[in-house]
């Protein structure tokens, strides 16, 4: 099927359910949801000629969604002035409370940061994301967008608390040169895309708490987007295996957020394989008048030996790999759903260090 | 005289009765209440079951998806709201609303003002379930109450 076949057929996809869901509106049982989420964002880097493409001088992050019975529809579109993408778009059935089999493009339920925050700048305290985390198309080395099936559940244990399972199996994105490709549900998909398992397995001590520790496991197969061996990675494939641990505990005015991960990578014409260890533990604190102030501190090793994480770094001017970051900021929640963010960083990456200075409006709205 | 004592204490329990009866509306007003519309089948929910109700988690009630509707008539039920039944900050709170949309694209509960127009929304849907001074429901035909909530 050609790529303007694919879109049209996406594009009637999500306008048939923007349309059953003005017409399920008169229904008792079904219900709609429309939310954006907007940012705009000033960054200056000491040594950096530009700002990433995690640095987006504006974004705009688009939710949608349909709720009929036990069928849920909803879908993520995220624009910025260099890029826009369907990220999410999932199709739900909740067999019993709190427990869902989804089809379609998912976030990878191993990411313990993404799975939280998604592409939504208002709901993250701080300006950035840890490194470990981002996207794909920031330079990302972890596959985060997973086009499968995902299975999410939450059963009670003991008095009050939880056990949360979340697995996804689908198609992991495609290696190239410098990024990794994940399926593209409004465009075009070079290279072959293999398989991606990915699970989560939480403890939350209240079942409708916020609060989470928990145990990380990823599975993406990497086949190189053109069929000759990548030059810097002297190998056509990349199988990485992520083992990790996280945790997510609110305890209001506190918050404490960290995740550690265990990366192996197997290449197929490698005379060894590599492996590599990222963490990150970020502390918020709310203070009166509506005041966050928050520290990160990102640490890891043997990333700089990597080939494969040599593979993301393009040397354009920006800061791709960080190897250690640290950063403190401030935010203010001055109106209903309005923030201001200020954020200080000092990074360590594969060729430079750099002091950063980020500031940053978001909100929701409505 | 036996028939002035007997004018006297019907005055004194008339007077009595008629400062309680006074009174009462000032009680009622202290009295936060759970309502459900009368042709829901929901005969109680217990607190962890209102809590995951508000939150956003799926409650479901012979067969019935439950659907939460937010009462912010006035700022004092929206307080007692927050302490009492989520037990959140109204920023904490608002964020987790927002986080149901930015997770799994949920539809957040709805919002009413007007004490007219909640009354009229729960009447009309036997899956809703909110919550109201008592004095503002006791008498609506329409509306159930399950329980007190909150007393002064």
């Amino acid at each position: 099927m050609s790529d303007l076949s694919w879109r049209i057929t996406w594009v009637c996809l999500v306008l048939s359910f923007l349309l059953a869901n003005w017409a399920f509106a008169q229904h008792d049982h079904s219900s709609g949801e429309f939310e954006v989420f907007v940012a705009a964002e000033a960054f200056h880097g000491s040594g950096q000629t530009r700002a990433g493409n995690a640095d987006p001088w504006i974004d705009a992050d688009v939710i949608f969604g349909v709720t009929q019975h036990q069928f849920r529809v909803f879908g993520e579109y995220y624009a910025t002035p260099d890029e826009h993408d369907l990220e999410r778009f999932q199709m739900g059935f909740e067999f019993v409370p709190e427990t869902v089999l989804w089809l379609g493009r998912f976030h990878q339920p191993a990411s313990a940061w993404n799975t939280e925050h998604h592409h939504g700048q208002y709901l993250q305290t701080d300006i950035t994301r840890p490194y470990i985390e981002r996207w794909e198309d920031q330079q990302g080395v972890i596959p985060q967008h997973i086009t499968g099936a995902l299975f999410e559940s939450r059963q009670s244990i003991g008095k009050d608390g939880a056990i949360q399972i979340s697995a996804g199996v689908g198609a992991a994105p495609a290696l190239s040169n410098n990024s990794l490709d994940a399926i593209n549900l409004l465009g075009s998909n070079p290279g072959r895309h293999r398989l991606s398992v990915t699970g989560r397995l939480a403890y939350l001590p209240e079942y409708v708490g916020a609060s989470s520790v928990g145990l990380l496991f990823g599975h993406d197969d990497l086949a190189a987007s053109q069929a000759r061996p990548l030059p810097s990675l002297h190998s056509s494939r990349a199988e990485l295996t992520i083992y990790g641990v996280y945790t997510d505990w609110n305890t209001e005015p506190w918050r404490v957020v960290g995740a550690t991960y265990y990366v192996d990578v197997k290449l197929d014409q490698a005379t060894r394989n590599e492996s590599f260890i990222s963490g990150y533990l970020q502390i918020e604190r709310q203070l009166p008048n509506r005041f966050t102030v928050f520290g990160r501190s990102e640490e890891s090793a043997r990333m700089q030996e990597s080939r494969y994480i040599a593979l993301f770094a393009d040397h354009d001017g920006d800061i791709e790999i960080a190897l250690h970051r640290q950063a403190l900021g401030l935010r203010w929640d001055y109106a209903r759903r309005q923030a201001l963010t200020l954020e200080l960083a000092h990074v360590i990456s594969l060729d430079q260090r750099s002091d950063e200075v980020r500031l940053q409006w978001s909100a929701a709205i409505p | 005289m036996e028939r002035g004592n007997s004018v006297s204490k019907f005055a004194a329990t008339a007077v009595l009765l008629t400062l309680l009866a006074a009174a009462m509306p000032a009680f009622a007003e202290e009295q936060l209440v759970l309502v459900v519309s009368t042709h829901s089948k929901v005969e109680q929910l217990d607190s962890l079951e209102l809590r995951k109700l508000f939150l956003g988690l799926t409650v479901i009630h012979n067969d019935s998806r439950l659907r939460p509707v937010l009462n912010e008539t006035d700022a004092r039920v929206k307080e007692i709201f927050l302490q009492n039944i989520v037990s959140m900050s109204d920023i904490t709170y608002d964020r987790r609303l927002l986080r149901l949309s930015l997770i799994q694209g949920q539809t957040q509960p709805a919002v009413y003002k007007d004490i007219a127009q909640l009354k009229g929304a729960v009447a009309a849907d036997p899956s809703a379930v909110s919550y109201a001074w008592a004095k503002d429901v006791e008498h609506d035909a329409r509306i159930r109450i399950l329980r007190v909530l909150w007393h002064d």
